[in-house]
């Protein structure tokens, strides 16, 4: 039945932990930087660079060492740094970069 | 692994930097392009959306003949408008069906399945409406449901449940509220919000 790639991978994540933040039916993202970081990850998951269902899985990771950390209702939850993290470590196992340029990004 | 305890400030500058240098990075190695980038962003904030579900109720309010073939024919009443992106006709809209507030009826849709949901014209569902237990309270006591969102419908109105499936994913015409009359299709548009195409909710004027 769905034949867009978008919708599919939004959908798997849609009532599991990794569900991201929404408001009035669009995604819902408080900087640009963010925008840009789902957009990447989406754009090279359609491309095949990885498979959506192994960044999600570390994107969960992330999520549930968060939540080991951290309280509930801690305010310094932030659903995209987490996806920035998850985002870094699929590039690394999916070879898409190397830990060399990981280290060149992470001086930022 | 970032530090959490940073200010956040600093941590936001941060991303946006090191994701503006990934971005950077990617293009220069040749795997993305920022057109790459928008056209996934572009699904969800310009082609599938509420947006296209505001712009079809705002025409139905302005149209009654258009309401009446978009309740008996609801893709080829869509088809009819020319102001809604590319992909909303042809395969995906067939199986979305509008239902019509008023005559003494409410409406409100659910649906076990997200793919179920009418994405093109109401956009990715809220939290809450995965929830079983939304669904199968929907279903059995729909004005207790309602109430709690805020919504009382009176004993008067009946109440139609519909469940979307593969085949049939509902969406909701509301009525035009009172003090729209001589508002213009524009305006009428900002007035139609997700949940009250769901039924949960009804359009307000602010």
């Amino acid at each position: 039945m769905l034949t867009n790639y978008e919708q599919f991978a939004v959908t798997s994540m849609m009532g599991g932990t990794d569900t991201p933040p929404r408001l009035n039916g669009t995604l819902c993202f408080e900087h640009e930087w963010e925008r840009s970081a789902f957009g990447i990850a989406l754009d090279l998951a359609k491309q095949g660079f990885f498979e959506w269902e192994d960044f999600r899985q570390e994107l969960i990771a992330e999520i549930k060492q968060w939540e080991s950390e951290h309280p509930l209702q801690d305010p310094s939850w932030d659903y995209y740094q987490l996806w920035l993290n998850a985002l870094e470590s699929t590039l690394i196992k999916a070879e898409v970069i190397n830990s060399d340029e990981l280290n060149r990004l992470a001086l930022y | 692994m970032s530090n959490q305890f940073e200010y956040p400030e600093d941590r936001e500058k941060r991303n946006a930097a090191k994701i503006k240098a990934l971005e950077t990075l990617l293009i220069q190695k040749g795997i993305i392009t920022s057109n790459s980038v928008d056209t996934v962003l572009n699904h969800f904030e310009t082609k599938k959306g509420p947006f296209n579900g505001a712009k079809i109720v705002a025409r139905a309010w302005m149209d009654a003949e258009f309401k009446k073939r978009l309740v008996k024919d609801t893709a080829k009443a869509i088809a009819e408008l020319d102001d809604l992106p590319e992909g909303m006709t042809g395969a995906e809209s067939e199986h979305v069906k509008a239902v019509a507030n008023g005559d003494g009826v409410h409406n409100l849709i659910v649906c076990t399945l997200c793919s179920c949901y009418p994405w093109s014209v109401l956009g990715l569902p809220p939290y809450w409406y995965k929830d079983p237990t939304f669904r199968s309270r929907a279903a059995r006591e729909p004005r207790a449901v309602l109430r709690e969102f805020g919504l009382n419908v009176s004993q008067e109105i009946e109440i139609k449940v519909w469940d979307s499936s593969a085949q049939i994913r509902w969406f909701v015409i509301p009525e035009r509220p009172e003090g729209a009359e001589n508002m213009t299709e524009a305006q009428l548009v900002e007035l139609v919000t997700p949940e009250s195409m769901m039924g949960v909710a009804l359009p307000k004027i602010a």
